[in-house]
């Protein structure tokens, strides 16, 4: 089987997937009410609420009483709700799939906090958020696949000896600590080494006005940097263009090398803190399955013919390991994903977590984002599920030709 | 190994009493320096909550306590004879609606009730489905197991974190009973923790379900009820028990970070559970609070112990029971001790 066509087959089977995640989240939207669910997919509409009647005035006809309210009947027509539960999910799922995820409030929820993206499509504004949480989100796999494969060969090979030993604390440790504590302290830690120590964080250098992509007052903590739950000020004030829309690239484009290093040393402590417990989870299965291979005949052939011992872990047994890298990746993917809102948050990062950690802190809860981020992230999920598969056929033939 | 995981748990459970810095005297001064109201006569406060000026202490603030669950804690720890430290370890300060002092030392024992209900609820519940649905998609295999295998992909790919705050964001609102509120927040984790157990059952049956013995029984006549019964669920099952000890160590993490985010899971701040009194002493207020008092003032305290021992027990307890996994799979599975 070529490799394409089995991508296209693992593509397809993953289809049933996303309209499943899709189908729970219509059984979630379902239970809310009928006028938060209106403004949830059409938006506020602070002229005429979204009642089923409403004075007659606010409508614009010069008539006493109540009339009729288009906005409600009209919506809830368009959104099917008046018929039967199969047609409303079928709606449901089309809206769904052609990211037409609704609207963001401007009541005292998200949009309160993000005054921006009051009244924007979901879609937009996620759209907005999304570059940074791909940026860290990569900068972290990074420094997973660096971390945890030599690390996990060489406890293999040097199993049950103090390398072994910290290997093992610290898989343990990465299952226990709780990442937002983890990410504290080292903020802390920040902190006291680098402003007491520099008398400015790294984070924020230089005086106001020194960068186009935040208001720099100088100090610490980020929300100097990044006025909080606002966009970085760039979208504002439109000082630079930004073509991709990823923080780092878009400094690069620029030719602003100072800046692309100071956007990549914001989110380093953060990949760290979210690598830290996927490396916990690698660390033990690479361990394993290292083990397994080194006894296998391939390896002892190997050394038998005289190949360095180097040769013999790096080439003939550690190539197994990737493969079981890549599996485990695939399947923690999620849980990996579901760390962005809380990590954004200690640090104060501008990605889709913090979008929904802000919609989801004051009430009236903002259920457009919070159901838009949702299906987004689970969007990512089954991307990367997709790539682990085909990067597994492509380093495994036995995958795709058996 | 047990033995060490076992013996973690306890130190994590109880140990906090030993640490307590504090004694009554101590407390007693502090209040009446710092203005606030006097505790009641037990040796420790009334796990309340007070607002600096305020005259009497909140009543709204006050700790329940879990029904029908035995306290793990018993009566009122003994007073540590180490009384070491100033008074101000035990008190958590949050910046919502001012400053207001929180004993994190009660909260924690408190929070040791209401974590361990949550964990071991959501643990056993979900292992139960998990078992039921994986013995079936297990033994039946075809169809059955076919569509159960795609129903746990499609819930392991939404992340568990939004998956939770969806249900309870949805449904919660108008819960005003914090037993009805914690038997959702159990089912809201339920909902994204049995395909884990499916899938691990599930894998083990397949095996099992091609031994001999399986094969003898069905040429003895046995139906398929007995036949899982007797042979297959008692020697697929050992997995689970391992599966279940590691994940009542995460659930407290997991109610950790949704509360860190913002996400107002119990229905007041204080609420003593592990997770939220960890989460909310170092919510971003807070830190951020005391890191600019850390930078205009010459010298300043972070308050650590704020962050720390809520942190260790989380810590402490999700490790514990790591290694309690860890012994429990080599006791269980001879075939893994090496």
């Amino acid at each position: 089987m070529r490799l394409w066509i089995y991508i296209v087959r693992r593509a397809a089977l993953l289809i049933p997937v996303i309209v499943g995640v899709m189908t729970i989240t219509f059984v979630l939207v379902s239970a809310l009410p009928l006028q938060q669910r209106l403004v949830s997919y059409y938006g506020p509409n602070p002229k005429v609420p979204y009642n089923p009647e409403v004075s007659c005035q606010k409508l614009g006809i010069d008539k006493p009483g109540n009339c009729r309210n288009p906005f409600y009947y009209n919506g809830l027509h368009a959104l099917g709700l008046d018929r039967p539960i199969f047609v409303q999910w079928g709606i449901y799922i089309f809206n769904s799939l052609t990211f037409n995820w609704g609207f963001v409030g401007n009541g005292t929820g998200a949009a309160g906090q993000i005054p921006l993206a009051a009244g924007h499509p979901v879609i937009q504004v996620l759209g907005w958020f999304l570059p940074y949480t791909l940026e860290l989100a990569a900068l972290s796999l990074i420094i997973i696949l660096a971390v945890a494969l030599p690390l996990g060969n060489l406890s293999a090979v040097n199993r049950n000896r103090p390398i072994d030993q910290a290997a093992r604390v610290m898989s343990f440790s990465g299952y226990a600590l709780p990442q937002f504590l983890l990410g504290t302290l080292l903020l802390m830690g920040v902190v006291l080494l680098i402003v007491g120590t520099l008398g400015h964080s790294i984070y924020c250098p230089g005086s106001p006005g020194n960068s186009p992509y935040f208001d720099f007052s100088g100090s610490w903590p980020p929300s100097n940097c990044f006025p909080s739950g606002q966009f970085p000020s760039w979208l504002q004030k439109g000082q630079i263009s930004s073509p991709t829309g990823f923080p780092t690239i878009d400094a690069m484009i620029h030719g602003q090398w100072i800046l692309a290093g100071d956007t990549l040393l914001r989110i380093i402590i953060p990949a760290l803190v979210v690598a830290f417990g996927t490396i916990a989870v690698l660390l033990r299965f690479v361990r394993n399955s290292m083990l397994e291979v080194l006894n296998l005949d391939f390896v002892r052939t190997a050394r038998a013919k005289g190949v360095a011992e180097a040769t013999v872990v790096r080439k003939h047994a550690g190539r197994n390991s990737l493969n079981v890298t890549i599996t485990i990746l695939g399947l923690t993917f999620a849980a990996f994903i579901g760390g962005f809102p809380v990590i954004e948050s200690v640090f104060n990062l501008n990605g889709v977590g913090r979008l929904l950690a802000y919609s989801v802190t004051l009430t009236p809860y903002d259920f457009g984002l919070i159901f838009g981020s949702t299906i987004l992230f689970t969007f990512l999920v089954v991307a990367a599920n997709i790539i682990v598969d085909v990067l597994y056929a492509y380093l495994d033939p036995r995958v795709r030709l058996g | 190994m047990i033995g060490l995981g076992i013996l973690i748990f306890f130190v994590a459970v109880y140990g906090f009493a030993f640490f307590y810095p504090a004694s009554a005297t101590q407390l007693q001064t502090y209040q009446a320096s710092n203005g606030l109201p006097p505790s009641s006569s037990s040796i420790f406060p009334e796990i309340c909550t007070y607002t600096v000026g305020s005259p009497a202490p909140l009543p709204t603030g006050c700790y329940p306590t879990p029904p029908g669950f035995p306290s793990v804690i018993g009566p009122t720890p003994a007073l540590s004879p180490l009384g070491l430290g100033p008074l101000p370890m035990g008190s958590l300060t949050i910046s919502a609606g001012g400053i207001q002092f929180y004993d994190i030392f009660n909260g924690l024992i408190k929070g040791t009730d209401w974590s361990l209900t949550i964990a071991f609820g959501v643990v056993a519940s979900g292992a139960l489905i998990g078992v039921a649905v994986g013995m079936v998609s297990g033994y039946f295999g075809g169809v059955v197991d076919e569509s159960i295998m795609r129903l746990t992909d499609i819930f392991l790919s939404i992340p568990g974190l939004l998956l939770v705050i969806i249900v309870l964001a949805v449904f919660a609102p108008e819960i005003t009973s914090i037993d009805t509120r914690v038997a959702l927040i159990i089912g809201a984790f339920v909902v994204i923790w049995w395909p884990t157990y499916a899938r691990v059952v599930r894998g083990q049956v397949l095996v099992i379900r091609e031994q001999r013995y399986v094969e003898a029984a069905r040429a003895a006549g046995a139906h398929s009820g007995r036949i899982i019964r007797k042979h297959i669920m008692p020697n697929s099952i050992y997995p689970v028990f391992v599966q279940m000890s590691l994940d009542v160590g995460s659930v407290p993490l997991l109610i950790a970070a949704i509360v860190f985010i913002g996400f107002q899971i119990f229905p007041n701040q204080n609420f003593p559970e592990w997770g939220t009194i960890a989460a909310y002493s170092v919510s971003f207020n807070v830190v951020q609070s005391f890191i600019t008092a850390c930078q205009t003032a010459s010298t300043c305290t972070i308050p650590w112990w704020q962050f720390f021992f809520p942190g260790l027990a989380l810590f402490l307890f999700a490790i514990s029971v790591n290694f309690f996994a860890d012994g429990l799979r080599d006791a269980l599975d001879p075939r893994l001790r090496r």
